[in-house]
């Protein structure tokens, strides 16, 4: 609702999957968009076909038959035919209506800006002009269009347009200038720094557009036509920033030192910021950049006071001359202060992102990565985010010697297993076709059908984890979804190879239907990320928390089931390795039959008992999970019918269909995740209704601190705080998140908070509810005497982002007394 | 609830609720505009107007006071959804500033939900920026929950909810038939980001 009318001018976004790679040029990518839409008969599309066809248009007079048919109609009748889409009239515009028509033009308005770019500038507005343009450029990082910000600036303009056909015409002239009218040296200082910050502009674009991006959700690619000098190659940029320099120095001898200096800052800053942002820049050399750019930017922040705005230099006249079909907006303004903000994070997200090329070959440490900084507030701009993604879609990080999600399945499920015993890959197939292959080349063949199709799963996961956070949780829907049908597409292969694990006799080195098992926790740990991101986002209500946890509480204690379960298999095989071991030195019989070759039985063992501590610490955290979500759902299942929450009649909608929307993500998946109806009722309200408790026994067990539900809510809340001291113990590096390790320890810390927080509020409740047994008097229906606010508290939900919250995935309520006399009637 | 017992004041019950006419384009059409752009930072175009009102003028509501003036409208569509779903969807709401908080959009919401249920809708969608407390609060008090957080969803950058309110069992899992399938491409720009169509397009949908 209230939608901005012209959103759809623009260009429509394109599906992530549709984009292509770096092709180094925003525009030219623009340009593919519409084609792509023209190629589909889109109704944008058929506007363009009409043009085409201009040159070949007959002329018909159809006035006569026009005036028959609209002899017809009624005065004011509408005719509307089918192909007139909401698309199309959103895009429609009014002619002679001053906030539509683009080429309206108020009385004495002039349509060109009358703005001598030419004019010679003080050293003060040269500053002022660069800062306003960084501000600018800012604003265009977090999702504003070129046209509101940069191409607003007059001098971006006059470079831009008429495209140059050699770089050399790109100045704040065309063709014949008079000497007295030849820029001086603070003009060029000024054309360096826009032709270097325009060359910026086409690096980000490439690098942002190579990736998953949303257009204008994420950023706005749109160049307008405009050719961000896409084929001049960096050096010539550097070349004038550089001759710029120079000629400040040796020609500008007058000036004062302050501000050359200043300028001569800024003008280093966009060398640096250059080749920070060069799309060449090898991999191992990303780390090398970034902090020279955050030393200047200090620099920055210091003089900027000594600029003189010119605000004259900056027009939204401009955007009449765009290629868009969008009337002019305003100019989007960020203040300095919150732009250069906006810069510095940009400069530390990239910074952050550059680690990644440092991390052990590990797809879980990978994982633990991108879930940390995926979270890290301010949630990294579009561009941090590309940047993030190139290093891990780099051919250097994925061409590793096992598949990405292999590794990830042994040290899940298969370390030191017969399975993935690197021999199996090198036998070869009987010359005899009819003969049966040996079954370890059967291993290996069915690793590599499975292999081969879990690959996608796992890219879309990590593409998930690269999205802003709004995004990341929709995804994960789909994401899910897809690791769902993955789960059913293994069960076949997982046959299969216990099949030939059976033939092999090697039933007790291998966890039973290992593939399976392994997509199936890690479709678990999706949802229980999905689940929390919820809450993080604010999507649930407060009386959809003890649901909604519980839920959470379900998936993830399914989820410790089979974690349990794999554990004890590696301790089986800790133990069967110990006993061979111990037997064959007593008897000295051959060694196992399939203990792989090519591995000593250290190795082995040092293998699986890496596995079992990573394990533990699994197993910890998804004890904590499990049992945070069951006593908060407690909690509030309590505070539900003590009244504490507000809980809406909600005239048009009943608890089934609201249960059935919560749970659409997740109805389809198999096995099933989602309780029936009745069942979860049952679990969420075990007294009855929340408003008309029909079981008498609820005033008393509430009222008393030792029953029945307050027991859970201590009981989990204990075994939560146990989960995270465990997996604090065991630390970052066992989790398989060494590289991130302040980060890891900071989301336990907040976990434990959580804990102990949960724990005030329980205290908070229970020492009022003392005097429930006079409410069980009155038996259920009694209108809630004796409840809410009458027990003499209130419960306060913290909000998101407002750091009220230790951990915004974990909504802890806040106990606060209620004034008595003053605090009846406000809020529920 | 039914349009009657809606809860709501006096002032709520002393205006009128008419239906939109399509033949009386001239007599509302013009302060419906009018009362809408006021909270818009760019206008629609008459179209976008024209576009609602000529196929779902029927789930159209305006409250009128004794003089006739329009105090609040609503306007909706309800058509078939590429999720296979039959969808309202709540395009526009307004309320003159003066007679805010007195349960006028509430009945305008709620004669526009039985107007949908009439219509056989399965389910009843909207978007309202995150910031937008009195459209939440009203729509949520009414059955609505949030589905998702849609990040700068507005040109002006600002975030919304999208809002759902199912009104038939089984919308969950209503599947689009392979008719239905084959037109998605062009429901898709054909819904734009009026509806969900714009950000909606997730990558594996
Ligand atoms: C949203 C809007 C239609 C509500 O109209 P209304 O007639 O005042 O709404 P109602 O009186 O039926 O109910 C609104 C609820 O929000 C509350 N509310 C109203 N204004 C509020 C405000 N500024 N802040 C917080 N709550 C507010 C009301 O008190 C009421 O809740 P309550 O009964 O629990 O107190 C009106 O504010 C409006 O026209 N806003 C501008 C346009 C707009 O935002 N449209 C909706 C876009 S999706």
């Amino acid at each position: 609702m209230a939608q901005d009318p012209l959103r759809a001018n623009t260009t429509p976004s394109e599906d992530a999957a549709g984009i292509a790679h770096v092709d180094g040029s925003g525009s030219a990518k623009h340009v593919r968009h519409v084609e792509r839409h023209a190629e589909a008969g889109l109704p944008m599309r058929q506007a363009l076909k009409q043009q085409h066809k201009i040159a070949e248009t007959q002329i018909h007079d159809i006035t006569e038959k026009f005036r028959t048919a609209a002899g017809a109609l009624a005065v004011g009748q509408l005719v509307k035919d089918e192909y007139f889409t909401l698309f199309e009239s959103i895009t429609a515009i009014e002619i002679m209506d001053p906030k539509m028509d683009s080429g309206f033009l108020q009385p004495g308005e002039t349509v060109e800006e009358s703005y001598d770019a030419l004019a010679p500038l003080l050293p003060e507005e040269v500053i002022g002009i660069m800062d306003q343009l960084l501000s600018y450029e800012m604003a265009w990082h977090t999702g504003y269009p070129l046209s509101q910000t940069l191409f607003t600036s007059v001098y971006i303009d006059k470079l831009l347009y008429p495209e140059s056909r050699v770089f050399e015409e790109a100045q704040f002239y065309r063709g014949f200038v008079p000497d007295d009218k030849r820029p001086g040296v603070l003009l060029e200082v000024l054309r360096a720094y826009c032709l270097a910050l325009i060359k910026c502009c086409d690096f980000v674009i490439a690098k942002i557009v190579g990736r998953d991006y949303y257009e204008e959700e994420d950023f706005c690619t749109h160049t307008y036509n405009r050719v961000l000098f896409v084929q001049v190659p960096m050096d010539v940029f550097q070349r004038e920033l550089n001759a710029a320099m120079e000629r400040l120095v040796e020609e500008e001898t007058d000036m004062d030192e302050v501000l050359r200096n200043a300028l001569v800052t800024r003008l280093e800053f966009r060398l640096d910021m250059l080749t920070a942002l060069d799309l060449e820049c090898p991999i191992e050399r990303l780390q090398k950049y970034w902090p020279t750019i955050l030393k200047s930017l200090t620099l920055i922040d210091e003089t900027h006071h000594l600029g003189e705005p010119v605000p004259d230099a900056f027009s939204t006249k401009i955007q009449r001359r765009l290629a868009s079909t969008v009337p002019p907006r305003p100019i989007v303004e960020l203040d300095f202060k919150d732009a250069f903000q906006k810069l510095r994070q940009l400069c530390d997200d990239c910074v952050e992102a550059t680690r990644f090329a440092a991390l052990p070959v590990d797809p879980l440490e990978y994982q633990s990565f991108l879930w940390s900084y995926a979270s890290r507030t301010p949630a990294p701009l579009p561009y941090s985010r590309a940047y993030l993604s190139t290093i891990l879609f780099h051919p250097n990080t994925l061409n590793t010697s096992m598949s990405v999600p292999l590794m990830d399945l042994r040290t899940l499920l298969l370390p030191a297993s017969p399975i993935l015993d690197q021999s199996n890959w090198t036998l070869s197939p009987p010359r005899d076709i009819l003969m049966p292959k040996p079954p370890r080349l059967q291993l290996a063949l069915l690793i590599d059908e499975f292999t081969e199709r879990a690959g996608q799963n796992y890219i879309d996961l990590w593409t998930a984890l690269g999205q802003n956070r709004c995004r990341l949780r929709r995804m994960l829907g789909h994401v899910i979804l897809g690791w769902d049908q993955l789960c059913q597409d293994t069960a076949a292969v997982d046959e299969d190879l216990m099949r030939v694990v059976h033939d092999m006799g090697i039933e007790d080195e291998v966890f039973p239907f290992p593939l399976t098992t392994w997509v199936y926790h890690k479709k678990l740990w999706m949802m229980e990320k999905m689940v929390l991101l919820g809450f993080e986002q604010d999507i649930y209500f407060p009386d959809e928390f003890a649901g909604m946890y519980h839920f959470l509480s379900e998936i993830s204690s399914g989820r410790r089931t089979i974690l349990f379960r794999i554990q004890a298999h590696i301790s089986d095989r800790i133990y069967a390795l110990q006993d061979h071991r111990t037997t064959s030195k007593s008897t000295s019989t051959s060694p196992p039959p399939s203990n792989p070759q090519d591995q000593p039985a250290t190795q082995q063992s040092q293998d699986l008992h890496d596995a079992h501590t990573y394990l533990t610490s699994l197993l910890h955290e998804a004890t904590a999970t499990t049992a945070l979500a069951a006593a908060l759902s407690t909690f509030y299942i309590i505070t539900l019918y003590l009244r504490l929450l507000p809980y809406p009649i909600r005239p048009f909608s009943t608890e089934l269909l609201r249960h059935e929307l919560r749970m659409k993500p997740f109805l389809t998946l198999q096995p099933p995740e989602v309780q029936a109806f009745d069942e979860s009722v049952k679990s969420l309200q075990p007294y009855g209704p929340y408003l008309e408790p029909d079981d008498k026994r609820v005033w008393r067990e509430l009222g008393d601190k030792e029953g029945l539900l307050w027991r859970v809510v201590d009981e989990r809340l204990k075994e939560a705080k146990e989960g995270l001291q465990g997996l604090k113990k065991g630390g970052a590096g066992v989790a398989r998140a060494g590289g991130v390790q302040a980060e890891w320890e900071e989301e336990v810390k907040r976990g434990l908070k959580s804990c102990v927080a949960l724990g005030v509020a329980v205290a908070g409740v229970k020492g009022v509810v003392g005097a429930l047994a006079e409410v069980g008097r009155d038996g259920g229906g009694h209108g809630g005497k004796g409840l809410g606010e009458d027990l003499g508290i209130r419960l306060e939900i913290p909000g998101i982002g407002e750091g009220k919250r230790y951990s915004e995935g974990w909504v802890v309520g806040k106990v606060g007394k209620v004034d008595k006399g003053k605090g009846k009637g406000k809020g529920k | 609830m039914s349009a009657t017992d809606a809860p709501s004041t006096a002032s709520a019950d002393e205006l009128q609720y008419v239906q939109y006419e399509g033949d009386k384009e001239e007599l509302y059409l013009p302060a419906i505009r009018q009362l809408i752009s006021k909270d818009l930072s760019e206008p629609y175009s008459i179209y976008v107007y024209r576009y609602f009102l000529y196929q779902w003028g029927n789930l159209c509501y305006m409250a009128l006071d004794s003089d006739k003036a329009l105090i609040g409208v609503i306007v909706c569509k309800l058509e078939p959804h590429r999720s296979g779903t039959h969808r309202g969807y709540i395009a526009m709401l307004a309320v003159r500033e003066t007679h805010r908080g007195k349960g006028i959009a509430t009945k305008l919401v709620s004669l526009a939900i039985e107007g949908m249920v009439a219509g056989d809708a399965d389910e009843v969608v909207l978007e309202t920026e995150v910031t937008n407390t009195a459209s939440l609060k009203l729509y949520e008090r009414l059955g609505f929950l949030r589905s998702k957080r849609l990040h700068r969803y507005y040109l002006n950058g600002n975030t919304a909810f999208r809002l759902v309110l199912y009104l038939k069992e089984g919308t969950a899992t209503k599947r689009a038939d392979d008719a239905m399938r084959a037109m998605e491409g062009d429901r898709v720009v054909g819904d734009t980001q009026m509806e969900e169509g714009r950000y909606d397009r997730e990558q594996f949908a």
